[in-house]
């Protein structure tokens, strides 16, 4: 195959097949647009919007109008900007998160499931454990200390702790999987053929996972969103000023003391909120793109 | 002939209901069993479900350990082979397993199934060539045009398309010895023959030796009739021989019934079939067998002695028969 | 039996692991937290040095000059004791403060838990019985909508909108502080009032997810075997809806009691905080402002050993139900 076929023929494959799937179903659809606007946001919204983070006191708690369409905050500065700002480190940790919590999970759950026997007890007993600790409480204790160890708390960093409370729905899934697909009589055939443990491992039980993959991806991104954006708003994570959590924080303070205008607390709650919708909608039809019955049609 | 693969003395003990606190069972799926399989040659495997049958394809594949005997590969024990003794012993012996809707991952297409075994026994140089020959295999299982299946994935295609590809797959290495576990059971009556032909005519074609398992006398005697059959019973052999010899003339009280049950299409017939009657229908438990002969408890001919002591393969007109009577 | 006795060590070993990591936490996070405490006592409050360190163990159950293993096993046995340390600002034991704000909550979440699960499970069947329809759509939208949402935020909006910009419910505390209070309707009524909105801000984040898994719960029941035989052979429909399918299609659902509670222990910090609600979510956001550490982490322990034990007998009850699993199988 010439370079040109071959890409036509990924694009078609992991682009375009997929695409035509998700479009099927309308709320995958909905789904898939909103995230969209929102990525697209994130990546060319902050080169067309300049950040102006100086306070201006007599511009403060301004409504929205044509100069700032989301109005002012309690210093006077572009609500509309910050909100522009802010996505890019939502998205980052989300992602970020969700693939730190796909990763964990699905080796986890592999492990556990293929090696079986003690590694098996072990690895469940811990993910036992962690399902029932609550996480957004684990999250937040830790969180704490971690502010007063003055260590650096960098996106992965939080990213990280994020998929600490998140991989072990995801583990357990995939390990009665890995139970059910060892059996199967094609897994003997592979093996009778001699292709290995990794081509068992990688090609034959990891395929048939990618819809739990998927949707875990999904929902734990959902989950970091949560998380994230809540911390910021307890400031339990260093304060930058254009972030939605913090923001939130802020709108919050303002409340129960002097007041503030409705436009602060609905733009970073409508920001947070319709990312979560669009998320949701996605995640309900993103496992189906795996399905080969649809892939087929 | 040189023997491709032999099963000495091979037992495999499974255990059952295990847990923290409640006590172990064991069952012997396999007790104590020999059977070698030369080149070029069909086994059929004949009994009940749970009768062990299938667990001895397994342990001749190497899919699992047996519990005590061994399996060996020309001569060689095939848990005590390294590297590139063991591949070769890998590539050799092969599998086609009874429902072809699970012979195949249904999340792949059908190609990327087909073209690592051949990659990876470098029968062929790339990818390229790889396509090519896995679209030969296609045609030679009768899937014309070849390449309309390799983009397709096994939920729209049939039981009798998915057994033909399992076939072509299994093949594809060239191997010198198969093990096909109940190939056609799943399938519909109508499509059985044409498999069995398809799995007939390549086998002459390689020299495949050929292990195939089966609970239906019929089919037996149709694709082993140049071969021979081997009855099995709770976890032994009691009976091998031609397949002619066996199913005509069958020696083994257990065989006999087997051969009874089979239904004839003509009453007057079937009625004039003058065969002992069971003692009892009860298949004793695996975890408890009886002593002795395991069939005396259900045998019509049962002695003293048959509860006592454990019957020996001896040679007897010409085959091979476990049992007390002769 | 066996499966009680599995259950039972991995709730004690979830709370042994809660307990460990608080322990992790304070002793050996970069930077020695306790030596700076020490160091932080003796240089804004003029503490001899014996005098900070005898302070800041008591503070924290952690005494640096004894051998790790002692500081560890102490600190446990402190916490099994009741002994969860003195907050940072007033002093007083750290268990008292937080049994005290705990009826609350309890009654909160309790109250919270209860409506979204009633109406997510009558909201689920509904949507599986009628599912294709236009009505199953909406539902669908609604209830992902519901799922969705970041229940501090709805927190938030309920407060600004329905409490702080349209008073129409009250803004603070969890009863009107000039009522006395006792068995009178007057209390009674004032209590529900004020518990209003943060039960809303919960119940609308959480009865979504009930719904869409008892949607999908419903569906698979449907399809079973037992089902369609009990409609062949005549069944009532209402019998067959509540015996045979809300039964069995709920006993899944029990699986996510301990993920749904959590998130609503974490909601709680928000939205108890944000109503200035009496409860432990108050007293722990007020912790989290003031840096009351001892306060935070015995917060922390609470939520995990309330989650935990009543997630043990969420599934108590789940083997009572099912008899499946109280015949000692697996579950997987």
């Amino acid at each position: 195959m010439s370079k040109g076929a071959k890409l036509k023929s990924f694009l078609y494959e992991h682009i375009y097949i997929p695409l035509r799937i998700l479009a099927k179903s309308k709320t995958s659809l909905v789904g898939l647009i909103i995230v969209s606007v929102y990525v697209v946001m994130a990546i060319v919204g902050p080169m067309i919007v300049p950040l102006d983070l100086t306070p201006h006191r007599e511009k403060r708690f301004m409504p929205p109008s044509l100069e700032h369409p989301l109005g002012t905050d309690f210093a006077g500065r572009d609500i509309f900007a910050q909100i522009v700002h802010g996505g890019p480190p939502v998205l980052r940790v989300a992602f970020l998160a969700a693939f730190f919590t796909v990763l964990l999970g699905t080796v986890i759950g592999i492990a556990s499931g293929y090696i079986g026997g003690k590694v098996d007890l072990v690895l469940m007993s811990f993910t036992d454990i962690f399902l029932t600790i609550p996480g957004f409480p684990l999250l937040m204790i830790i969180a704490v200390w971690l502010m007063q160890s003055r260590l650096p708390v960098t996106e992965p960093i939080v990213a990280l702790l994020l998929s600490i409370t998140s991989w072990a729905g995801l583990a357990r899934a995939i390990r009665s999987q890995v139970l059910a697909i060892k059996k199967e009589p094609y897994i003997e055939v592979v093996k009778c053929l001699g292709l290995g443990r990794f081509h068992v491992i990688f090609k034959e039980i990891l395929p048939n996972m990618m819809p739990y993959i998927a949707i875990n991806f999904m929902l734990s991104s959902i989950g970091a969103i949560y998380a994230y954006t809540g911390l910021l708003a307890l400031g339990l994570l260093p304060y930058s000023p254009g972030n939605w959590g913090a923001m939130i924080h802020m709108a919050q303070a303002y409340t129960g003391t002097i007041g503030t205008g409705w436009w602060y607390v609905l733009a970073p709650s409508m920001a947070i909120i319709i990312l979560q919708i669009g998320l949701v909608f996605l995640s309900s039809g993103i496992d189906k793109i795996f399905n080969p019955r649809l892939r087929e049609e | 002939m040189s023997v491709t693969i032999e099963a000495r003395e091979v037992t495999k003990i499974f255990p059952v209901a295990k847990g923290i606190f409640s006590k172990k069972h064991y069952i012997r799926a396999v007790d104590r069993v020999s059977l070698g399989i030369r080149e070029n040659e069909i086994v059929a495997l004949v009994g009940e479900s749970g009768c062990g049958k299938s667990t001895l394809g397994r342990l001749l594949l190497g899919l699992i350990k047996p519990t005590e005997g061994k399996i060996l590969y020309m001569g060689k024990d095939i848990w005590s082979l390294k590297g590139r003794e063991y591949e070769e012993f890998r590539r050799n012996a092969q599998l086609i397993p009874q429902d072809p809707y699970s012979a195949l991952n249904p999340m792949k297409n059908i190609l990327s199934q087909l073209t690592p075994p051949l990659l990876k026994y470098k029968i062929a140089r790339n990818r390229k060539e790889a396509v090519k020959r896995a679209a030969e295999l296609l045609e030679l299982v009768g899937l014309v045009p070849p390449e309309d299946f390799f983009k397709r994935f096994t939920c729209r295609l049939s039981g009798g398309q998915l057994q033909r590809i399992s076939i072509a797959r299994a093949i594809s290495v060239q191997p010198k010895f198969i093990v096909a576990d109940e190939a056609v059971s799943m399938l519909d009556a109508s499509l059985r023959i044409e498999i069995l032909d398809i799995l007939l005519n390549l086998q002459r074609k390689f020299k495949t030796a050929y292990l195939f398992i089966t609970h239906d006398l019929a089919i037996a005697r149709y694709f082993a009739r140049e071969g021979r059959t081997a009855i099995m019973y709770l976890g032994n052999i009691v009976e091998i021989g031609e397949t002619e010899n066996v199913i005509q003339k069958p020696l083994h009280p257990y065989t006999q019934v087997l051969i009874q049950a089979v239904p004839v299409p003509d009453p007057d017939l079937a009625a004039k079939r003058g065969l002992p009657k069971l003692r009892s229908l009860e298949i004793p438990s695996l975890i408890n067998p009886p002593p002795g002969c395991k069939f005396n408890t259900r045998c019509p001919y049962a002695e003293k002695i048959c509860e006592e002591k454990v019957p020996e393969l001896r040679e007897v007109k010409g085959r091979l028969v476990a049992c007390h009577l002769y | 039996m066996r499966w009680i006795v599995k259950r039972a060590i991995i709730a004690l070993l979830t709370i042994w692991t809660a307990f460990t990591i608080t322990f992790v936490l304070i002793r050996l996070m970069p930077g020695n937290f306790i030596e700076m405490m020490i160091l932080y006592y003796m240089n804004t409050y003029g503490y001899s040095e014996e005098e900070a360190k005898e302070l800041v163990y008591a503070l924290y159950n952690v005494n640096l000059d004894e051998p790790i293993w002692k500081q560890y096993l102490d600190f446990i046995t402190k916490l099994l004791q009741g002994n969860w340390g003195v907050t940072y600002c007033s002093r007083a034991p750290v268990l008292d403060c937080l049994l005290y704000a705990l009826p609350w909550t309890v009654f909160l979440l309790s109250i919270s838990m209860t409506i979204s699960f009633v109406i997510g499970i009558g909201l689920g069947m509904f949507m599986a019985y009628r599912r294709g329809g236009l009505f199953d759509g909406a539902c669908s939208v609604i209830s992902s909508i519901s799922s969705a949402i970041p229940n501090f935020i709805l927190g938030l909006l309920l407060l600004y909108f329905l409490a702080i910009q349209y008073p129409l419910f009250p803004a603070r505390g969890s009863y009107d502080i000039t009522i006395e209070p006792g068995f009178t309707l007057e209390y009674v009524s004032s209590v529900l009032y004020h518990a209003f909105l943060p039960m809303m801000a919960y119940v609308l984040t959480s009865f979504g997810g009930w719904a869409l898994a008892m949607r999908g719960s419903t569906i698979r029941v449907l399809g079973e075997d037992y089902v369609i035989a009990a409609e062949a052979r005549g069944l009532k429909s209402r019998r067959i809806t509540w015996t045979y399918v809300g039964r069995n299609a709920i006993l899944p659902l029990f699986t996510s009691f301990a993920i749904s509670l959590g998130y609503m222990f974490g909601g709680s910090v928000f939205i108890e905080s944000y109503f200035a609600y009496t409860g432990v979510g108050q007293v722990i956001g007020l912790a989290l402002s003031f840096r009351d550490y001892p306060l935070i982490q015995g917060g922390f322990l609470l939520i995990i050993t309330a989650v935990v034990v009543s997630n043990f007998i969420a599934e108590l009850l789940y083997g009572v139900l099912d008899p499946r699993i109280r015949r000692g199988g697996g579950y997987e």
